[in-house]
């Protein structure tokens, strides 16, 4: 990705228009004991792009959504010109000029364009005919080429947030959050993306734009503010800024690159084929997939977000259908499979741990080793009709020293644990299933840092013990740190396979979008 | 995360998990205290028999909310168990009228209820069916056929139906039977729920059912049984009932008694979110409605003040409920 905007950083930057035009001071916010920002200051300028980064959890979304109104802060203040306001409801937010685009779209999908960009302040009565111009108007001054009258439900993406924009445009957004704006788009979108960000800034609309991608924000921004664990770190303008601090700062230490011997490529050889995937199809998430997972081996897949990688893990873990006709093949040990549930799967020794352990991960209503304990209840060899505690403590409580779960209690509610010990009673769950088969998806989305090298331990153990391995992770530096082989997906495919000996985040990238 | 601040985690939430095991605990104190006021303030309450009349008359009720129970802690609802109970029940009758023998007209009116409860749980299951239409329109087919079967709305046992007649009527050690019926079948569901594999899945399932799914759990097949295990159960709810008052009125399927399951099994803490809530809680759930009912009963409230009184409670329950367990995403999920 070449630079599609060359901007000059230091106009906008030192050139501060008066006053800014956001601030918030000493901003908290407590989810049920927990802080999940805690006495965050920030500011914005007019004709500014603020860049707000840091991992899963560190509380860019809680802060972006108290400035939008979504929810109010437990403690602290926000102004506006120096005013300070109480959003209690989006609403508030917008009338006050600040506008923020979610990642997953607000827009309602059985109506047309123009009625969206017109919904929340409709008039009485509505004449469809000026709707339309109007929308037309507003479209085609923001060189959007969308037409107001189709349904949105009809709409990829990218014209989606084509809406949201021009949405907020006509609210006479003055500050305009973006909220990963990029994880959707396709590369040529990615690049009108940043055209019309700059367009915004000229018109000194203040924007604050949240993102992963450490190079779009550096790229974009004038000034990048990092979050850690709820808390504000640095401010600092973009020019002074190196990725490298970047992520010193982000995680909070030197982010040592520890590269883990590797099996080489003649060793992989000799080892049995455990897993193969061949020319597997399902609608159009995943196209004409094939690859072979190897017994003690860690196969990293990386890719974009929607290039097929859930998918395809599901497939396999049973918990998704391929195409009944043209689906391609599965093969475990040589022996075809088409799974109907994920029970069979399991019962095959292959299991799938979810991206997002709270959707459908754990079970917030038990304790630490019953979700543990329910794990071996759900395989064949593990049920017996009787609960028997004995076996669960036994079970439990070697996967928690195995894993290093930090629970004084086994007894507690799951709930009352931190993101990273969370995580790994998940992984426990699905180890309990004494699998021969793994496969992690983003298994360190929303971990605290602490307990990252030790997620990353574990699934290296898995691989030793002698079990095939699949990781699949939007985070590079995670993806080489854990592999023996990276796997890369697009739009459905797989774009290249890599060894990890030979692997470095430019390659990783450069297939991934090219 | 520090070990301090895990510590800090513990504390807070053993206070949350006293507060959610306080909601049955609270509906029995007032349960106690309300039974308390009416035995000061009502001559007759505080007697056995009334007692005994006050346990008979929630025992029906108990044995449906406790199948209730077992569908709503699965993340379900059965609107139809008065429909499965109330035509079970008349078909064991009607058999029974035939000629046929006690144990066969039992097991023929077991096959009526869980063919019921069968359909229910697979339209639910495969079709993915929202089980409160699903159920709803169940129970207006089942009253619609079942008048057409019976080709009456009052179904009566024959008078020499001993076996039968015994399961309503009869004592055991003193004790009225359909008392013992209610007591045996919470003990065999509390078993059920907390000691075995099936229950624990049953919580599971209400919990987080896609997780459910992915753990390995075969949740359709699971939902498929919880709502034949309910529907047999609210047969053995009809068969208590018809046989104590020697009849059945198939017209008790479009009448109220659904909303006093509903009540039970949401006021003692059974959550309609699902994977919350116990045995305890039906328990507590039907003693408080029991004693409240009897005590208006003997104050001589009509019948429509009364169902204002349930209404009111029911409402009450479930406001709690979602106040509670509120299914609001920004509560229930941390930022990012």
């Amino acid at each position: 990705m070449n630079s599609p905007v060359d901007h000059q950083k230091t106009a906008t930057a030192t050139a501060r228009r008066d006053a800014p035009v956001l601030e918030v001071r000493d901003g908290s916010k407590i989810y049920g004991g927990v802080h999940a920002i805690e006495g965050v200051s920030f500011d914005l300028y007019p004709g500014e792009v603020h860049a707000l980064v840091g991992e899963n959890g560190a509380g860019k979304s809680t802060l972006c959504k108290a400035i939008a109104g979504a929810i109010q802060l437990s403690a602290g203040d926000i102004l506006i010109d120096g005013k300070p306001v109480k959003f209690s409801r989006p609403g508030d937010a917008l009338a006050a000029g600040v506008s923020m685009v979610y990642q997953e779209t607000s827009l309602v999908p059985t109506m047309t364009v123009a009625q969206n960009l017109e919904l929340g302040n409709e008039p009485r009565l509505t004449r469809f005919r000026s709707l339309n111009i109007q929308a037309q108007q507003l479209l085609q001054s923001l060189n959007f080429h969308v037409e107001p009258t189709a349904y949105v439900a009809t709409l990829g993406a990218a014209r989606r947030q084509m809406v949201e924009i021009a949405r907020a445009v006509k609210h006479q957004a003055r500050v305009i959050v973006f909220d990963e704006p990029t994880a959707t788009l396709t590369p040529e979108e990615i690049m009108h993306f940043f055209h019309l960000v700059e367009d915004l800034r000229a018109r000194g609309v203040a924007i604050i734009y949240i993102s992963h991608a450490l190079e779009e924000a550096l790229k974009i921004s004038d000034r990048i503010t990092v979050l850690r664990d709820g808390r504000h770190v640095v401010t600092a303008p973009t020019r002074d800024l190196t990725r490298a601090d970047i992520v010193r700062h982000m995680v909070g230490r030197e982010v040592i690159q520890e590269r883990p011997q590797r099996l080489p490529a003649a060793a992989r050889a000799l080892r049995e084929k455990v897993l193969t995937v061949e020319n597997v199809t399902m609608g159009t998430a995943v196209k004409n997939m094939s690859f072979t997972l190897y017994a003690g081996e860690v196969v990293g897949m990386a890719g974009l977000i929607g290039s097929g990688r859930t998918e395809i893990a599901r497939v396999i873990a049973g918990a998704l259908k391929r195409n009944l006709i043209n689906g391609g093949k599965i093969y475990l040990r040589g022996k075809p499979i088409r799974y109907r549930t994920p029970r069979q799967a399991i019962d095959d020794g292959i299991v799938y741990i979810t991206e997002d352990r709270k959707v459908d991960g754990f079970f917030e209503t038990m304790a630490i080793d019953d979700n543990i304990y329910i794990g071996r209840l759900a395989t064949k060899q593990g049920w017996t009709f009787a609960l028997n505690a004995g076996d669960r403590n036994r079970i439990a409580s070697e996967l928690i020293r195995r894993l290093r779960i930090a629970a004084l209690d086994s007894r507690a509610k799951i709930i009352e644990l931190s993101g990273g010990n969370q995580q790994k009673v998940v992984v426990a769950k699905a180890l309990a299933q004494e699998p021969q088969v793994v496969i992690f998806d983003e298994p360190t989305r929303g971990v605290d840092v602490g307990a990252i090298p030790e997620i990353h331990a574990a699934i290296r153990k898995q691989a030793e013990e002698g079990k095939a391995v699949l990781v699949i992770s939007s985070y590079l530096p995670e993806i080489l740190s854990v592999s023996d082989r990276i796997l890369v997906t697009r739009m459905g495919r797989i774009a290249a396979e890599i060894d990890a000996t030979e692997a470095d985040e430019q390659k990783i990238m450069y297939a991934a979008i090219h | 995360m520090t070990q301090a601040d895990i510590a800090v985690g513990r504390r807070q939430s053993a206070g949350s998990r006293r507060k959610l095991q306080s909601q049955e605990l609270a509906i029995l104190a007032i349960a106690a205290l309300l039974a308390l006021i009416f035995a000061v303030t009502l001559p007759g309450f505080a007697t056995i028999n009334n007692m005994l009349t006050l346990a008979r008359s929630v025992s029906v009720l108990g044995v449906l909310s406790l199948a209730m129970a077992l569908v709503v802690i699965g993340r379900g609802l059965d609107l139809s168990l008065i429909a499965s109970m109330a035509a079970g029940a008349a078909a064991v009758m009607a058999l029974l009228g035939a000629g046929y023998a006690f144990p066969v007209a039992v097991l023929a009116g077991l096959a009526v209820a869980m063919a019921i409860g069968l359909a229910n749980g697979w339209i639910i299951a495969f079709i993915e069916v929202p089980a409160l239409f699903t159920t709803l329109a169940m129970s207006l087919l089942v009253f619609g056929v079942a008048r057409f079967a019976f080709k009456t709305v009052l179904v009566y046992p024959p008078t020499d139906a001993h076996a039968f007649l015994f399961l309503g009527q009869g004592k055991l050690f003193g004790v009225p039977m359909p008392i013992i019926v209610f007591a045996v079948t919470a003990a065999a569901m509390h078993l059920f729920l907390s000691r075995t594999t099936p229950g624990r899945f049953t919580y599971a399932r209400g919990d987080n059912p896609e997780a459910a799914r992915l753990t390995g759990v075969d949740v359709r097949r699971d939902i498929i049984i919880s709502y034949m295990l309910a529907a047999g159960l609210s047969l053995l709810a009809g068969l208590v009932s018809a046989s104590a008052t020697a009849s059945m009125n198939l017209q008790i399927i479009t009448g109220t008694m659904i909303f006093d399951v509903v009540l039970v099994v949401v006021l003692g803490g059974v959550s309609l979110v699902g994977g919350r809530g116990s045995v305890l809680s039906v328990l507590a759930g039907a003693l408080l409605i029991g004693v409240l009912l009897n005590g208006l009963t003997i104050m001589n409230v009509n019948n429509q003040m009364q169902d204002v009184v349930r209404g009111l409670v029911l409402l009450g329950a479930i406001i709690l409920d979602n106040r509670l367990h509120p299914r609001d995403e920004e509560t229930a999920r941390q930022g990012d």
